[in-house]
């Protein structure tokens, strides 16, 4: 059974634009399954490999600029962006896993952190390149209906999670759970710890600039404090992962329809939408403490919950 | 149980003959960023929707149906913005959008309007480009940022007469186009840019910039910066007894009453170009103010002015509108010819806009530790103070 959840669930959605779904609730979708991929990127990097980023709006934001400088500069259509991304961020996690990845635990968090900012105070700057916090906009999208942005960004997180779980069920992924175990261990057993890292950053970080790069086609603009935010994107990110389940292939997805369906839920409520900052803080930490492992890692505590008692026995 | 009863009994009956005043209401939600970093100006307009909102239903609403206000909480991020947007198109089945505070927000609702063929209404968005789309339904009450200063450069022209300018700005989409503009105004004038600095938002010093102007003696320093930055530079100013002829502000964080309260002494003399004051001719403006006043202890910003009008302009167009579909209203909405407490609003396609708003933007200046309008002359409430006295010349 569990191994054909995945393809029912990709046919369940193809199909859901037939449906008829109204533009809004295509829209909240839309984000839901962007954010799982970029979800799905962090958790290659911080799930799985155990190299905690608080920097992932970088590359988010990498892929989305390299999409809107391309329309903005060539004039050529922003999608082109999606396969310019994949180079442009191999390169750039290369740069930066050479001089970060020497770091570990806390030290890279903050290198990446700082990345974040980085990147974003350069956007801002190089007025000339980017139109600085002008930002880019695209005069028209390719499409005013949903389903065709739906079906590719569908088609993106099928791959994304095709590529998680063949890299994962790979040696690859073995090495990267050894390093996350035991990062001397995993060295004196011969693995290459610097280069397996930076593999696992630059799959991480070509997810999550597509995402980006998606985003800018999406949104139709962009500009620095919308892509590289620290709270907006790379916070939120780690969230997703967090509360999904980290070092699981559904985590991100969870994690996704929580941070952004239920946000949005909860948001909409009449009367108690006012304080939905505060409710869903609240909705974290109760997660948090209870769920340390996230909805999908502790999905046996949530299950047991409702179990009647004598099943306990 | 038998209390319970009453108690639905009674309501029942005030929820029945509340609705009896109105025979039906016409409900809008607005989107605005009630949590966030732009919150502040967010309550600002809040709060000025709703004295509108009390004072059209207190004359009978648009044609006999109550005006109902919902905000919704955009967080001042451009995707939930756009969830907003669609969610009112979409399920509310809204005719006309209004709403929205920044200029990143406002541009994409503009585009989810245009793309799903639904007037909205800009009321505070100040980038240029938002009406440059020769977007049909997207329409704009405040001037862009590239008129903002439109007063203060005559003001310059004719009394100030500066030979060099040293501008400072924030870096977001606001503090850049109006430092831009400003700098094309200067070449026009001749006046010399001797720095064109950016700086972080909210940064907490500024004296490594200020003593690269101080060096370089400028005779006006123009910054556009929001509240926390426009106090503490001019507080910082002060204490580098940086001596120019003039302060001057680009509106948003020197236009508002908090400026003055946090920079003190400091913001003395210093002059802002502003969109409106609460000083204005313009019927409706005093009365507005005054109720701002009363209710929340302190004198609404340009912001508030844009948002209660805002509403009247909505009164206004569905009252004149043939049928209240988009199209109805976008027709009715190219058709607005009415002066607000904000000023005149006509929307008008020239000099590369489509449905903009033009009007005379004006300048205030703090004399006496209060905000007085000084130009143009013909809405002068006190006579400005120029040359102004240097600092070591003060108290």
């Amino acid at each position: 059974m569990k191994k054909f959840m995945p393809p029912i669930i990709l046919a369940v959605l193809c199909f859901l634009p037939l449906v008829g779904l109204s533009s809004y609730a295509m829209h909240i979708l839309v984000l839901v399954i962007m954010w799982s991929i970029i979800g799905m990127g962090w958790n290659l990097l911080g799930g799985y490999c155990g190299q905690v980023s608080f920097g992932h709006a970088a590359f988010f934001g990498m892929g989305a600029y390299s999409s809107g400088l391309l329309y903005y500069h060539f004039g050529i259509s922003g999608w082109w962006g999606l396969l310019v991304s994949i180079p442009v961020l191999t390169i750039t996690s290369l740069v930066i896993g050479f001089i970060c990845l020497r770091l570990r635990g806390a030290y890279f968090a903050l290198a990446t952190l700082a990345l974040g900012e980085v990147l974003r105070v350069t956007a801002e700057n190089l007025v000339k390149f980017t139109q600085g916090d002008l930002g880019i906009l695209i005069k028209q999208r390719t499409w005013v209906e949903k389903t065709w942005y739906f079906y590719v960004i569908l088609l993106l997180a099928a791959g994304s999670f095709l590529l998680v779980k063949k890299v994962m069920e790979s040696k690859l992924g073995y090495y990267f759970v050894a390093i996350r175990e035991d990062q001397d261990a995993a060295n004196s057993l011969g693995i290459n710890t610097t280069l397996y890292k930076t593999i696992a950053l630059c799959l991480s970080g070509v997810l999550t600039g597509m995402a980006g790069a998606f985003y800018m086609n999406y949104m139709g603009y962009i500009d620095p404090t919308t892509v590289f935010p620290l709270y907006d994107i790379s916070i939120v990110t780690v969230m997703v992962v967090m509360v999904g389940g980290v070092a699981t292939y559904w985590g991100p997805v969870i994690g996704a329809l929580i941070m952004v369906f239920l946000a949005e839920v909860i948001r909409s409520m009449p009367k108690i939408g006012a304080a939905h900052q505060t409710l869903f803080g609240i909705l974290l930490i109760f997660i948090i403490i209870f769920l340390p492992n996230g909805i999908v890692g502790d999905f046996r505590k949530i299950t047991g919950l409702f179990k009647p008692r004598g099943a306990l026995k | 149980m038998k209390k319970m009863s009453v108690i639905f009994a009674v309501s029942f009956l005030a929820a029945f003959f509340a609705g009896s005043l109105f025979a039906q209401e016409v409900k809008f939600a607005i989107p605005l960023p009630l949590t966030g970093t732009n919150a502040k100006f967010g309550e600002i307009e809040k709060r000025s929707y709703e004295i509108a909102m009390e004072e059209i239903n207190a004359k009978g609403g648009v044609k006999g149906k109550k005006i109902v206000l919902v905000f919704e909480d955009s967080q001042g991020k451009p995707e939930v913005a756009r969830s907003i947007a669609e969610k009112l198109i979409d399920v509310k089945k809204q005719p006309v959008i209004f709403g929205e505070y920044s200029s990143s927000c406002s541009k994409a609702i503009a585009a989810v309007a245009e793309e799903r063929k639904t007037p909205y209404l800009v009321v505070t968005g100040a980038t240029d480009d938002i009406t440059q789309q020769n977007y049909k339904y997207v329409f704009r009450l405040n001037p862009t940022n590239a008129y903002y200063a439109s007063g203060l450069i005559s003001f310059f022209k004719e009394v100030v007469k500066p030979m060099s300018i040293a501008i400072l700005y924030e870096s977001s989409d606001f503090g850049t186009s109006g430092a831009e503009d400003m700098v094309k105004q200067a070449e026009k004038f001749p006046m010399k840019v001797l720095t064109k600095e950016q700086y972080e938002k909210g940064a907490v010093d500024f004296k490594p910039i200020l003593s690269k102007v101080k060096s370089e003696k400028p005779d006006v320093i123009y910054m556009v910066s929001y509240v926390m930055d426009a106090s503490l530079l001019m507080r910082q100013i002060k204490e580098l007894r940086i001596d120019a002829k003039l302060y001057a502000g680009g509106a948003a964080g020197f236009a508002i009453p908090e400026f003055i309260q946090s920079a003190k002494e400091a913001a003395e003399y210093v002059v802002t170009a502003t969109l409106w004051s609460p000083q204005v001719v313009y019927p409706g403006a005093k009365e507005f103010a005054e109720k701002y006043k009363k209710l929340y202890q302190d004198y609404p910003s340009y912001h508030g002015a844009e948002a209660y009008s805002a509403l009247y302009i909505i009164k206004d167009v569905l009252t004149r509108a043939k049928s209240w579909t988009p199209d109805g209203i976008r027709v009715a909405m190219k058709g607005t010819n009415m002066v607000t407490a904000f000023g005149p609003i006509r929307f008008e396609d020239k000099a590369g806009y489509t449905n903009q708003n033009f009007m005379d933007t004006l300048v205030l200046q703090v004399i006496n530790g209060q905000f007085e309008t000084i130009w143009p002359q013909k809405y002068a409430t006190k006579k400005y103070v120029y040359p102004i006295p240097r600092w070591r010349d003060r108290k």
